[in-house]
């Protein structure tokens, strides 16, 4: 077997390999209710989605709809190379011979998001016949083939950059383009939007020519390939308890605030950790985006007074149980840590310390999304589904410490 | 001098069937730095793990600050501060905050703990660092702050195991000089390391384990006799501790 052969075939057993890992934590959550909850959720949003195309509303923001649906889906290109640390050591002297390694991994995950941008596309295509649409389908679905290689080639030459600033700025840059180009051919005729479109190419390509590249960046790789790994065991996490690996932080300033009111003292040991856990673990980063479109969806449906505002306080229900959810996943950082046995703590007051970190976040997550429907709601008189909403939140929040605290045990009896 | 920890007839490993440590004694007074010295393997990071408590004896007894850690967990833990081998930090809290929880849970009172602070931060070079996250330092970077957060609780035991790896010569030295100053003030020492010279240059005694046993132990001329050297002027702790290691080979 040649040298390229072995390399590929490391990449096959890799990828054979994370399939195997995974596919038990797949079947877990395959028998928790998440598929009836992402069925329904897939049910609802169809039923939504040809209630829309059939009466499309006129004001509609039909372009713009048209560039945020297609930029998120044709500028998002990840990359799974199953690349570990210590190919450092031990692929990094066959660098020469990782082209068809790195194809493989490109064309393995260029499929399926060249997929994924095809069915926004397909999704999309109705509403905008519904529009002025200057052109027709078939030039719209190559532009967004093209706009889809050229961003695969594009986010391939960031990964390469050797400063990060350098990459952030070209990954703006490339997503503002691509943006701007998809406007152009959804308002101007054919002609002049691929007549912008090479330009805009053009002077891309141009500018992709001055940063400083490494010739295959293997420590952005093995980064990506972790957090990817990452992100997997964290949606696992969800469900089963997973292998804890290394969990990425963020300084998250905007919430890290909120330690220096700690007060200093024994008995907020663990409070303190906690509480810089869930501001700065990926769990704090998960929550915030959950509550940021909890809180818009909620309004949204309290506003329109949906269900005489039983629709608002279904989702507020939803979102409150998914952020407990994902709160819940907490217990588990650090459960390892060899601190917890050296500090001179009692496991109870740990255990006490994290129930009330986690009550205090559920709290705050819960009275956030219920006044994004209470405004709304209370303006138009709608008041039992708030105090319904507000009474299940309350009485969840009530039960939950004891609920968290037996987990504890039993993940203690566990140990 | 008291005699701050204590281990009588200590017996242990991961399994009961097979013991790692054979009827370890030995102490370590107040005022006393102890170099615990083995070749990789010979049981002396399994030694630091049952004084900390995180493995349960087979047989024997451990005593720090005169109570075991089952009559008096919150007593026994707060007795000593441990530096770990490998550097483990919390990624999420920044240098600042690592010494923010030590105090906390060490109850170090709040103004001692700022003055403690601002001291350790300069004197090991991390004042431009205090608001970095652990998972952006260095190695050396990061056993620093497992020393800093050991001298800021001031308890009356410190376990320190391989401190040197990854320091530069500056931290080497901050933390030899710190230790010196714990010493002076009554607090007690044990230090496993590899850097035999500087073990010798610093502790006061000396414990040599080798295949889970202790083959020799007490000041340097008491370790060269066990070596059956010399006891004055017959070589360096080194040279004793190859011979006691090299016994049996043929």
């Amino acid at each position: 077997m040649g040298a390229k052969q072995a390399l590929e075939a490391i990449w096959a057993k890799r990828a054979k390999a994370f399939r195997k890992e995974t596919l038990p934590y797949f079947r877990y959550m395959g028998q928790s209710g998440f598929p009836a909850f992402m069925s329904l959720l897939f049910i609802s949003s169809a039923i939504g989605y040809f209630s829309l195309i059939r009466n499309l509303p006129e004001q509609f923001p039909v372009t713009a709809a048209g560039v945020i649906s297609l930029t998120l889906a044709i500028c998002w290109c990840p990359l799974r190379t199953w690349l570990e640390p210590g190919d450092t050591v031990f692929l990094m002297p066959r660098e020469s011979d990782m082209g068809g390694y790195i194809r493989r991994s490109l064309r393995h995950t260029s499929i399926g998001c060249a997929i994924l941008a095809g069915i926004v596309l397909l999704l999309y295509l109705p509403i905008y016949r519904q529009g002025a649409a200057p052109n027709g389908a078939w030039p719209l679905t190559l532009a967004a083939a093209g706009l889809k290689a050229g961003n695969v080639w594009g986010a391939w030459r960031e990964r390469r950059m050797a400063w990060p600033g350098m990459r952030l700025s070209m990954r703006v840059l490339r997503w503002a383009l691509t943006a701007l180009v998809l406007s152009v051919w959804l308002t101007n005729a054919a002609w002049q939007a691929a007549l912008f479109t090479v330009i805009s190419c053009l002077l891309f390509m141009l500018l992709h020519r001055l940063p400083v590249r490494h010739r295959l960046p293997w420590e952005r790789l093995i980064f990506e390939e972790a957090r990817t790994r990452k992100r997997y065991y964290v949606f696992f996490g969800m469900f089963i308890d997973v292998p804890t690996l290394p969990s990425r932080t963020a300084r998250r300033s905007y919430a890290a605030w909120l330690l220096r009111f700690i007060p200093y003292a024994g008995r907020n040991t663990f409070v303190y950790l906690y509480a810089a856990a869930l501001v700065r673990t990926e769990i704090g980063g998960i929550v915030v985006r959950l509550l940021a479109l909890g809180c818009l969806v909620t309004y949204w449906l309290a506003d329109a007074a949906s269900l005489a505002g039983w629709g608002a306080m279904l989702v507020f229900v939803l979102f409150t149980g998914v952020a407990a959810v994902q709160l819940g996943s907490l217990r588990h950082v650090h459960r390892y840590s060899v601190w917890k046995h050296v500090y001179p703590l009692p496991e109870k007051q740990r255990v006490d310390q994290y129930a009330l970190v986690d009550r205090l976040a559920l709290l705050v997550c819960s009275l956030l999304l219920w006044l994004s429907a209470a405004i709304p709601l209370a303006v138009a008189g709608l008041y039992v589904p708030l105090a319904a909403g507000a009474a299940c939140a309350l009485a969840y929040i009530a039960i939950r410490p004891s609920r968290m605290r037996r987990k504890l045990q039993q993940d203690a009896e566990e140990e | 001098m008291d005699s701050i920890l204590q281990v009588n007839g200590l017996t242990g490993g991961y399994s009961p069937r097979r013991p790692v440590l054979h009827d370890l004694s030995f102490e370590v007074k107040a005022g006393e730095m102890v170099g615990l010295i083995g070749l990789n393997g010979a049981g002396k990071s399994t030694t630091i793990k049952h004084i900390l408590g995180l493995m349960k004896p087979h047989e024997g007894v451990v005593l720090v600050d005169g109570t075991t850690l089952e009559s008096d967990t919150e007593k026994y833990r707060s007795a000593f501060a441990y530096v770990p081998e490998t550097p483990v930090l919390f990624d999420e809290l920044t240098v600042e905050e690592h010494l923010q929880l030590t105090g906390m849970a060490y109850s170090v009172k709040e103004d001692a703990y700022t003055e403690r602070r601002e001291e350790l931060l300069e004197e090991f070079q991390m004042l431009p660092k205090r608001k970095a996250f652990a998972s952006h330092l260095s190695k050396g970077m990061k056993q620093k702050v497992m020393i800093m957060n050991a001298l800021l609780a001031e308890p009356p035991l410190y376990i320190i195991d391989e401190p040197f790896l990854g320091l530069d010569p500056l931290g080497i030295r901050s933390l030899l000089e710190r230790l010196v100053e714990v010493k002076g003030k009554g607090g007690a020492i044990l230090m496993s390391s590899h850097i035999l010279s500087t073990v010798e240059a610093y502790c006061d005694r000396f414990i040599v384990m080798h295949h889970g046993k202790i083959v020799a132990q007490g000041t340097l001329e008491e370790v060269r006799q066990a070596a059956g050297m010399e006891a004055r002027g017959g070589g360096s702790l080194e040279d004793a501790f190859y011979k006691l290691v090299s016994r049996g080979k043929g």
